[in-house]
């Protein structure tokens, strides 16, 4: 039966989709009548900060009570989503110098997360960091000191750790479902130009900055951070080396960035990650394939599904004065030569699937509540940033590098 | 076959005139050019027509465009586990969920509607879609124990929505089916529209699968962007023409997505108070300023009929409908307030 239960610390299992949909509902907030007010703050709502403030607001009890961003009209769409005034600060150490706010959310470009993310904590405020998590190694060695020292919550923008699917899928991966994993394929492929409509000529850098080397490392930290977590996940390590290689072959609009990426991280046992990110071509999609020993684990952004490398002759223990016979069990599949197999395969059956994002939302709201500490806590974040980074620099450098160890 | 034809060859025609007209030298403003795109989301192509000055223009504004549709669908979809509907489906039954200011604001318009046309309009239909077959569009007849059966999961009347937190809570404490089927493309269209509007777009047609379409302005020298609407009963022809300015027009029909099963036809409309498909009616349409509220309407007079749409709409300002029952060999033409005339084709003869 593939029905187990997940226990993470830090995160009430009535999250996790492993559950019933009766057990989540009674193992919602302590007391559903009047949870504890967060009053939140964010800093560069955003598009992505936009999207996390709606999602804050499907946790009750929550209000979103101040905004700092540089682009003025940022407010004025804040206030539509929230239905309600926030106030807006030009300045994000107004917003830090509150008194009012238990909790900041940070989603500025990545250049600026260390920074803000180090102010509000300094604050003395609980914060919601956007991933990556920091822009170089000593930001993000900055950012878990200042976490260590402190007793607030911490959590950083991995939602996909939240995700129901994901979890048990790798629950079943960790006890041995596919074998010993070897490798993790890591695609993220769009036919987008990432391209940010800019209502005038001189707010291009500010909100294409994903575009520019001063505020992005690229599809690499915007896209591959995920899948560098999730492979840091089921290695249960951070990588040791990487090596990335990138151009720009379709978009020649001035970008600074690659509008491909390709990366191999190396971890130890001779494991390896590759990624890739395309932008002008969607169809393989954002997908991961976990390739073990015995079989693969295909992970989507809605579904897990199995499939089982065709077995081999096995031994039958044996009885004494019994003979022992070697059988050949029926393949799970067998593709006619070495075409690749095209059929089903074993579809996870999740009771309850849902927006990893209001998943990890939700999550944060709660361990500000409870105390525990988050999953996507800052070293899951540390472990994927310096991944990021160090690729980010070999794909400059043109060879491998190695990742520097995690504090 | 599209239900309705736009006929935008008046208006390309008016818009070149327009834009010779401005060749003469005497122009104050940039010429506009008429463009043209299309995205498929929510099982629709949506389409916009816009006047703009430049193609990077356009091309931003249809970018804009298409990702709020797409934003819409991810937060409405009942085909999407992960959606914030679906979320809310699932759990409201066992306890008050809270959602976004945004989700709630359209829980109401749409609660509004089911109370305005006694639940004509009602969007817990889900789980009588899936047992008509409708859902994987196969098309199956349930057993009137199985509709018996579903009575408990269904019906607006156990949506109880609280402002004050924010929540939705079903008090008949089932999972229910949310199936924005009804009134989901008609605020996909209106979040289109606000955010056009925003641009200071002079003219557009935005249309989601021509089931629903807004009209902002009218193209450079008209009076409106021209709709035709056409006539269930006789294919081809067209009922009425009119022109569309400032407002919205929503069709409901039974001619795209239906079954048959000996010989009759089962339509994709169903009548919640009998959780049977509806039955003799061939056509609705209705304009109204807002294509969140005709969309609504036209589903809700569809099931309603004409008789009682007309009660309905007396208390909608600035909507008019034209209703066509019966029979495509029977038809029966009702114009509430509609201020075009109707091409009513006479009854067939029987030799």
């Amino acid at each position: 039966m593939m029905n187990r239960r997940l226990f993470v610390q830090g995160l009430s299992a009535a999250t996790l989709a492993a559950k019933s949909m009766t057990s989540i509902a009674a193992m919602d907030v302590a007391d559903p009548a009047a949870p504890a007010p967060v009053r939140l703050g964010i800093i560069g709502p955003g598009s992505r900060g936009k999207e996390l403030i709606r999602n804050f607001l499907r946790v009750p009890g929550v209000t979103i009570v101040a905004a700092a961003d540089v682009y003025a009209p940022r407010f004025q769409e804040l206030n539509q989503l929230c239905g309600y005034a926030v106030a807006s600060h030009s300045d994000y150490r107004a917003l830090v110098d509150r008194k009012d706010l238990d909790a900041i959310v940070v989603a500025t470009p990545l250049s600026f997360h260390a920074e803000h993310v180090i102010a509000a904590l300094e604050s003395g405020r609980h914060v919601y960091g956007e991933k990556t998590m920091a822009f170089t190694v000593a930001e993000v060695n900055d950012v878990v000191k200042k976490v260590d020292a402190g007793k607030q919550i911490f959590q950083v923008g991995h939602q996909y750790r939240y995700a129901p699917w994901i979890r048990s899928a790798i629950d079943y991966v960790q006890r041995g479902e596919i074998g010993d994993v070897t490798h993790i394929y890591g695609y993220w492929h769009r036919n987008n130009d990432w391209r940010r409509p800019v209502p005038d000529p001189s707010l291009e850098r500010l909100i294409n900055w994903r575009l520019y080397n001063e505020y992005s490392l690229g599809l690499l930290a915007e896209l591959g951070s995920h899948h560098i977590d999730i492979a840091n996940w089921v290695f249960g390590e951070t990588a040791q080396a990487a090596y990335a290689t990138g151009s720009i072959a379709v978009y020649h609009d001035g970008r600074e960035n690659d509008d491909n990426v390709q990366a191999v991280l190396s971890y130890s046992k001779g494991r390896r990650f590759v990624f890739s990110s395309l932008t002008d071509n969607a169809e393989v999609g954002n997908q991961l394939w976990i390739y073990g020993t015995k079989g693969s684990l295909n992970l989507t952004l809605e579904d897990a599904e199995f499939f089982y490398e065709p077995k081999r002759a096995s031994q039958l223990p044996s009885k004494p004065g019994e003979k022992v016979k070697a059988i050949t069990a029926g393949a799970s599949y067998r593709p006619a030569g070495e075409m690749p197999y095209r059929g089903a395969g074993k579809r996870l059956d999740i009771p309850v699937t849902e927006d990893p994002t209001t998943t990890a939302c939700r999550a944060f709201i709660e361990c500000i509540r409870t105390g525990q500490k988050p999953v996507a806590d800052a070293r899951v974040g540390m472990r994927s940033a310096v991944s990021v980074i160090t690729a980010n620099q070999a794909l400059s450098a043109r060879r491998e590098l190695e990742v520097p160890a995690p504090i | 076959m599209p239900r309705l034809i736009q006929t935008l060859r008046a208006a390309a025609i008016l818009a070149a005139f327009s834009l010779s007209a401005t060749g003469s030298g005497i122009t104050q403003e940039k010429p506009l050019a008429l463009f043209h795109d299309v995205h498929r989301a929510m099982g629709s192509e949506f389409s916009i027509d816009l006047y703009a000055p430049n193609q990077e223009t356009a091309d931003r504004w249809m970018q804009l465009s298409f990702e709020e549709v797409d934003r819409i669908e991810a937060l409405l979809s009942n085909y999407q586990p992960t959606s914030e509907l679906s979320r809310i489906s699932r759990e409201a039954g066992t306890h008050p969920v809270t959602t976004d200011p945004e989700t709630f604001d359209f829980l109401q318009t749409a609660l509004s509607w089911s109370s305005r046309s006694d639940g004509a309009f009602d969007i817990t239909v889900g789980p009588l879609m899936r047992a008509w077959g409708f859902f994987f569009n196969h098309g199956r007849i349930p057993t009137e124990e199985e509709l018996l059966a579903l009575k408990k999961q269904t019906g607006w009347s156990n949506i109880h929505l609280d402002a004050s937190t924010r929540t939705v809570s079903f008090i008949n404490h089932s999972s229910m089916e949310l199936d924005p089927g009804g009134i989901g493309k008609g605020y996909a269209v209106d979040r289109v529209v606000a955010l056009l509007r925003q641009q200071h777009v002079s003219a557009a047609l935005i249309s989601a699968g021509s089931s629903t379409i807004y009209a902002i302005s009218a193209p450079p020298g008209s009076q409106g962007w021209p709709v035709n609407i056409a006539d269930p009963a006789h294919t081809g022809r067209t009922l009425s023409t009119i022109l569309l300015v400032d407002t919205s027009l929503s069709t409901s029909a039974c001619t795209e997505k239906f079954f048959i099963k000996d010989g009759h036809r089962y339509c994709h409309i169903l009548d919640p108070h009998t959780m049977h498909p509806v039955e003799n009616m061939l056509q609705t349409t209705v304009v109204a300023p807002s294509a969140t509220d005709s969309d609504a309407l036209s589903t809700a007079t569809f099931v309603m009929g004409p008789d009682a749409s007309a009660r309905l709409l007396q208390s909608c300002p600035q909507t008019e409908a034209v209703i066509v029952s019966g029979t495509p060999d029977s038809p029966r033409y009702r114009a509430i307030h509609w201020p075009y005339p109707l091409h009513e084709t006479k009854k067939k003869r029987e030799y």
